[in-house]
């Protein structure tokens, strides 16, 4: 039987995004593995990921997390599988898989949902495929209005990024 | 004398560090941050089991 402790001991974060692409989820990668694809030298231990609510990409959704073993991250070591309607509402999911920690979250700062949030992402090409990722000038944004002392610590090199990013073009 | 290159900005980040960063494709830039975290978990096994080993009581034989 696994625990949380033990789920937590490895991490292939890559993986993740890899598997949520090839079970065709709509999803589109927010947080601090954003600003990583897109140049910024940080690190971060967890994916974050703000999810399409349709009923199909949910079907598919719930599918994949059960592929890798997700259960919910808590801090006692009580084993809880996600259920299908657990996605319906406007709640965050907080996951231990076998691949690492995965937020799932219906939206972010704001309220704002996959739909508001596609139009200010970018395409990017991961092993022969694409997926969206929050671009880098709304997650400084975003992060402006965050209250979590980590974000703010991390402005400075996301503002440092964005400078260089535009001086290339 | 050697010409003095400022590698940090006014918030003191790591300038070269950004660019060395924005060079890498997104699947590098990936691969570097698995690579940190199975780096910063061995560090922390490391530190758990020292810790571990100090608080065992000693055995007199």
């Amino acid at each position: 039987m696994h625990t949380n402790a033990k789920k937590t001991a490895s991490a292939d974060l890559s993986a993740i995004i890899e598997g949520l692409i090839k079970a065709d989820v709509k999803f589109i990668l927010v947080g601090g593995l954003a600003a990583v694809v897109q140049g910024a030298p940080v690190t971060t231990i967890d994916v974050d990921i703000v999810y399409n609510r349709s009923s199909e990409n949910v079907s598919k959704l719930f599918t994949f997390l059960k592929s890798i073993d997700a259960i919910y991250r808590r801090p006692d070591n009580k084993i809880i599988v996600p259920k299908k309607e657990d996605f319906s509402g406007m709640r965050h999911a907080l996951f231990s898989t076998r691949l690492g920690p995965l937020d799932v979250l219906a939206f972010i700062e704001q309220e704002k949902t996959y739909e508001d949030l596609l139009k200010h992402t970018v395409e990017i090409e991961f092993r022969g495929h694409t997926f969206h990722v929050l671009n880098i000038k709304t997650l400084i944004e975003l992060k402006k209005t965050s209250k979590d002392p980590k974000d703010k610590q991390r402005l400075p090199v996301l503002e440092e990024t964005l400078r260089q990013l535009e001086n290339e073009k | 004398m050697a010409e003095e290159i400022k590698t940090q900005n006014s918030s003191g980040v790591d300038k070269g560090l950004v660019a060395m960063f924005i060079k890498m494709s997104p699947e590098q830039r990936l691969k570097a941050n698995d690579n940190a975290i199975r780096a910063i978990l061995e560090l922390r096994n490391a530190y758990q089991r020292q810790k571990n080993s100090k608080c065992r009581p000693k055995r007199n034989n």
